[in-house]
């Protein structure tokens, strides 16, 4: 048994050796496979077991798997102190943390895009849908079905550009799309339509015969002005910024009666007057008004059980306000570095 | 328009701030701004001269003796030589300020000068409208009275803009009623008063003569002429009008010509009546008709002109031919001219759109035709007639009585309202007070029907009669604007203005409407903005070159829409394809490794049947960085852009897609690929053609896939199926093949080589050359199995790969690459 005990011994004193002398954790593998492995020292002290008397085997078995145990406990110590070594050695490692990256490549949305959905979002939350419609249309849609006839005098600020050899047009404002929606769907409706439109425009800084819209349309019984005013004012809050209000002016419109002007707080001097309002405080965005009895009767709805009003306003000049864009022509133009800066 | 605010205190008073006037036009629905802000001018006075005298010590030089009022004589040097005695003119007295100079004491060549006559630029006005060198006053002007005070110079003028429903507003008198409404003051109607014809002396001889008119004739042939008020004035003086007029006139913009075409254009612009003046004695027997042009038929417009007419053309003629364009422009055969010495006033009401028609046919508008082509009111044909007669009585003429033809003003229109009807729009409720009172200030008349008698009669209940309360409401003749409900409540909130208006929110009731496309247009830009592509908003019209440019590369286009009326032909024609816009947008791009851009956008040809069809279109388009060698079958680029497209599907449907050899117009035949999702090629994807890359001198490799829109199938609503719990486990095989098989379709035959096993195959490398056969490549594939029911075993894995390999062999030839 004390045979036992010094072979166990020795064989410590050696493991602790080598554990002392391993660099690495290979190292301390051998170690392990050398001594504790199966065809390794220990495992021939196992077997002597065999030689003893039966009495004396238990006692020298616990004895063995003692040592071996604590042997192992000395490879794992080392193991442990080894790991903790290398990851401090990691922590000396420094880098440039200001090396520039190689940039990941971004999309962007065109500010057109973005000021609409900005625009549309505050009728979305309250119940309106966002419809789109085509962009060539038919008199009728454009204009007869709003209550501007052959020959009223309005057609002539919808300057039109009209189809060869078909009486079609390019619609003039994002209104058609409206019409459609009425004829096609009964009474209450609530819509938002953005979209392009043309009209016979030279290009100059602030005129594109292409431009956007961004109209809306509630018809439903006991709709008023004040339904119109609070849901601009919440529209223009989501595009300019929290403080601002809405008034209006009136004005004309064959669609609409009454008709109004929709004037908001000039965001470039929070309402004090600036060169931007031209020192009025106010900045014009679009038009308004609650919808044309001959409309809604156009459209088949009875004007004597629902009222509606119906708004429209300029994408481009929201989006130039919005952004400080001193000319139209830049939104057309998408020069990368413009939209990269809008993005 | 522009309008002297000088010019509207004529008819109203108001305050002194100009701003305040523009403001209250503005919030009236008249957008005002200040047009012109006249010079500082003080210590101007009138003067009388009454005497002159050589200047003792120099030629060019008058001495002139001035009286300026209160006594005071002045004495001033000019070199002016419009000066004689008993002319009225403007004397800047010493110290006056004038806009270029201030006046001080001087000697002129020996003389002491007390101050200086002034032309009518020196008073800050257009000096090319008026006479040259001092400018004359009127006889009865007040010596010593400020000139600026007397002419009102020191006022702003105004610039307003006046909706086309608005005709009655487009006048000093118009705007001075919508002022006097805002402000609370009282309108000052101008004075029509006349003496007809009177008492004349010719030739030391009283003479007497009919001023009935009755040998003027008048016919109307056309019901497009809605009335005619034509009235002689015999004795008639051309000469300079009133210098009060021709101030006036000059501050708004009009030039003074003479007093006969000064007070045609006065009348015009004070009450908005345009009218003509004819040469009486031109007028072949004195008969004016109104008929329609005939064909071919020449008239001389007064602007020099020959213009040649259609029946679209209006004209008054005689029996000779036309002598004006109705409601446009006379014609120089009846005009009137320095012999004229009796005329006709011509002051009708044309139907608005014939006089439209015939300006937009002939290409003409004038100040005239702007106010007649809008239906101006009836009535103001004879108080526009009155006002130019009582005008030349004041020049000296003999007014003849005036004769009417056509219409004459019929009742007013009524509209009943109760105030609900205003509640109902507006959202705020008005007194019975408001009510009457901003309707009567601007001229409609209100009465409400529920007396009180009424009201005793049928019991009513006070609660009961704020709801039925009905209101008579009279408009007046000028506003044919008001016709409904709705025209009069404008009306009360002009004047209350809209700040009482509330904020509210609506309560939408639910409905039926979808958002669905818009919702997938943004999910669209989203994506594609997330895989790094820039959105472009390009412009639709586009010249024939873009189109040349496709076919000479030998691209078929399709029949193009075409513009009727373009600006130019720049802009001439719809585009069919978004790759112009984008190609031109990268041509100056192109040394950008990488360049990326979508744009959503409608594209347009014309179909079969010769009508538009309009599509809805998303493109994207990348650049390669640089021309790769091929790699084997496929490229880096295509592949990018691919992977793009996928990705795309994925996002914004919710499901694969599959890419299909096919072809496309603009895209290189041989490498395109159509994006198919359930079947469908909802668009392609590949090198733009190299032909038309080079068009646009990109040399680079160019990618794009475009997909329509509308045939994107409905997004789905993903189900949840049971996943293993047991592990995968991936197997690679090579296997040597034809080159012309595609990835897609070995992928797919392995996937349906008949192993439950079999969750996926999918092609990960493609490899042709010099260890295997040169007419063959090789694919390499990854293949994923598992089980439901139990992990696999290597001999089930052996037995998929098995199956996998005896199907790519039956159906290509394949054989394994060891």
């Amino acid at each position: 048994m004390s045979d036992l005990t010094d072979r166990l011994a020795a064989l410590a004193a050696r493991i602790d050796a080598a554990v002392a002398a391993a660099i690495d954790e290979r190292a301390l593998d051998d170690v392990r496979v050398t001594y504790l492995g199966r065809s390794g020292e220990v495992t021939a002290i196992r077997r002597s077991i065999g030689e003893l008397p039966n009495a004396e085997r238990p006692a020298a078995g616990k004895t063995i798997n003692d040592a071996v145990v604590a042997m192992e406990a000395s490879i794992d110590a080392a193991r442990a102190s080894l790991e903790r070594k290398k990851l401090d050695a990691m922590l000396t490692d420094t880098i440039d943390v200001t090396f520039p990256p190689k940039p990941a490549i971004l999309g962007s949305l065109h500010p057109i895009r973005t000021t609409i959905e900005d625009a549309t979002r505050y009728f979305e939350r309250h119940g309106f849908a966002v419809i789109m419609g085509p962009e060539i249309e038919t008199d009728d849609n454009n204009f007869d079905a709003l209550n501007i006839p052959p020959d009223h005098p309005a057609r002539e600020g919808h300057d039109s550009f009209y189809l060869k050899g078909i009486e079609l047009l390019l619609r003039t404002h994002t209104s058609p799309a409206q019409v459609r929606a009425m004829r096609a769907n009964p009474a209450p409706i609530a819509i938002v339509n953005p979209g392009r439109a043309y009209r016979r425009d030279e290009m100059d800084a602030r005129h594109s015969y292409m431009f956007h819209q961004m109209e809306g349309l509630l018809v439903a019984p006991g709709v008023h002005f004040g339904h119109l005013r609070g849901m601009l004012t919440g529209m223009c809050r989501e595009l300019f910024g929290a403080e601002q209000a809405v008034r209006f002016r009136p004005s004309f419109f064959p669609f609409t009666e009454p008709s109004a002007e929709i004037d908001t707080t000039c965001p470039g001097c929070a309402g004090a007057g600036c060169k931007t309002c031209s020192a009025s405080g106010w900045i014009e965005i679009g038009g308004c008004g609650m919808v044309h009895p001959n409309v809604l009767r156009n459209v088949g709805y009875d004007p004597s059980e629902v009222t509606g009003w119906a708004f429209g306003v300029g994408v481009e000049r929201i989006a130039m306000t919005r952004y400080g864009i001193d000319d139209i022509r830049h939104l057309f133009e998408n020069d990368p570095t413009f939209l990269a800066q809008l993005a | 328009m522009l309008a002297p605010i000088a010019w509207l205190r004529d008819y109203v008073d108001l305050p002194d701030d100009p701003h305040a006037i523009a403001d209250a036009l503005s919030l009236a629905g008249f957008p005002t701004h200040i047009a012109v802000t006249p010079p500082v001018i003080t210590g101007v006075v009138v003067g009388t001269i009454v005497n002159i005298e050589k200047h003792p010590n120099a030629d060019r030089l008058q001495v002139c003796t001035i009286d300026v009022g209160a006594t005071e004589m002045l004495t001033i040097a000019t070199a002016a030589t419009n000066v004689g005695v008993g002319q009225v003119v403007p004397v800047a007295k010493i110290g006056a300020q004038l806009p270029e100079m201030t006046i001080a004491p001087r000697t002129m060549r020996g003389i002491a000068s007390e101050g200086m006559l002034c032309s009518a630029g020196e008073l800050g006005l257009v000096a090319e409208w008026f006479e040259d060198g001092i400018m004359q006053l009127d006889s009865d002007a007040r010596n010593g009275a400020d000139v600026v005070a007397l002419f009102g110079l020191a006022d702003p003028i105004l610039e307003v803009e006046v909706t086309t429903n608005r005709v009655d507003a487009l006048s000093m008198v118009g705007l001075a009623r919508e002022l006097s409404a805002r402000f609370g003051t009282e309108l000052r109607f101008p004075e029509t008063y006349v003496t007809y014809g009177g008492a004349r002396v010719e030739d030391g001889v009283v003479v007497t003569r009919s001023f009935d008119s009755l040998d003027l004739r008048v016919t109307l042939e056309s019901t497009d002429c809605r009335r005619f008020v034509a009235q002689r004035v015999s004795y008639v003086d051309v000469r300079p009008a009133k210098a009060w007029m021709q101030v006036r006139l000059a501050l708004a913009g009009q030039r003074p010509i003479n007093n006969l075409v000064d007070i045609s254009n006065f009348v015009m612009l004070e009450l908005g009546q345009p009218l003509h003046f004819y040469d009486y004695d031109k007028i072949e027997e004195q008969h004016i008709i109104v008929r329609d042009a005939r064909d071919g038929e020449p008239i001389v417009t007064l602007d020099g002109e020959e213009r040649t007419l259609t029946p679209t053309a209006l004209v008054i003629a005689d029996k000779n031919g036309p002598t004006g364009l109705a409601g446009l422009k006379g014609g120089q055969v009846s005009e009137v001219s320095a012999t004229t010495r009796e005329l006709v006033i011509e002051s009708a009401c044309w139907v608005g759109s014939r006089i439209r028609r015939m300006g937009t046919a002939l290409g003409m508008r004038t100040e005239a035709s702007s106010r007649n082509e809008k239906n101006l009111p009836i009535g103001l044909c004879d108080i526009g007639a009155a006002r130019a007669a009582r005008f030349l009585e004041i020049e000296g003429g003999a007014v003849h009585m005036p004769r009417g033809f056509g219409r004459t003003m019929g009742f007013p229109t009524i509209v009943d309202i109760t105030k609900s009807d205003i509640s109902r729009i507006l959202g705020f409720s008005v007194t019975d007070r408001e009510l009457m009172d901003s309707l009567g200030k601007l001229g409609f008349g209100v009465d409400t029907m529920l007396t009180p008698e009424l009201i005793e009669i049928l019991d009513l209940d006070p609660k009961d009669i704020e709801n039925v309360k009905s209101f008579e409401v009279r408009v007046p003749y000028w506003r044919s604007d008001v016709s409904i409900a709705a025209d009069v409540v404008e009306e009360i909130a002009r004047v209350i203005g809209y700040d009482r208006v509330g904020l509210e929110v609506p309560a939408v009731a639910p409905h039926a409407v979808s958002s669905a496309p818009f919702d997938r247009e943004r999910t669209i830009a989203h994506t594609l903005a997330a895989l790094g592509y820039r959105e472009l908003v390009t412009l639709a019209l586009e010249p024939i070159g873009v189109t040349e440019r496709f076919r000479t590369a030998g691209i078929d286009v399709p029949a193009l829409v075409e513009i009727r009326n373009p600006l130019s032909d720049d802009q001439r024609y719809l585009r069919f394809s978004l790759l112009p816009a984008h190609l031109a947008w990268l041509a100056p791009r192109r040394a950008l490794a990488d360049a990326r851009a979508f744009e959503i956008a409608h594209v347009f040809a014309l179909g079969p049947d010769g009508m538009p069809v309009e599509t809805a279109l998303v493109q994207w388009m990348r650049s390669a960085s640089a021309i790769a060698a091929p790699n084997g079958g496929t490229e880096p680029g295509y592949l990018t852009i691919a992977a793009d497209a996928l990705a795309f599907v994925r996002t914004v449907l919710g499901r694969s897609a599959t890419i299909a050899r096919g072809t496309v117009p603009g895209l290189h035949p041989g490498k395109t690929g159509a994006i198919v999702v359930d079947g469908i090629e909802i668009g392609y994807v590949g090198a733009i053609d190299p032909r038309l890359t080079h068009a646009y001198e990109i040399e680079r490799p160019t990618y794009a896939a475009f997909v329509f829109i509308d045939r994107l199938p409905a997004s789905t609503m993903p189900l949840f199926t049971q996943t293993s719990k047991y592990p995968a486990i991936e197997r690679d095989l090579a296997v040597v093949l034809d080159p012309t098989i595609n990835a897609a379709d070995v992928a797919a035959a392995a996937r349906a080589a008949g192993d439950d096993a079999i969750q996926n195959v999918s092609v990960f490398d493609e490899y042709r050359g010099a260890q295997i056969s040169s007419d063959k490549k090789s694919l390499a594939l990854r293949i994923t199995l598992q089980r439901f029911d139990a992990t696999m075993t290597d001999a089930q894995a052996d037995a998929a790969i098995a199956a996998i390999v005896a199907t790519l062999r039956e159906r290509f030839g394949a054989t394994i690459r060891e």
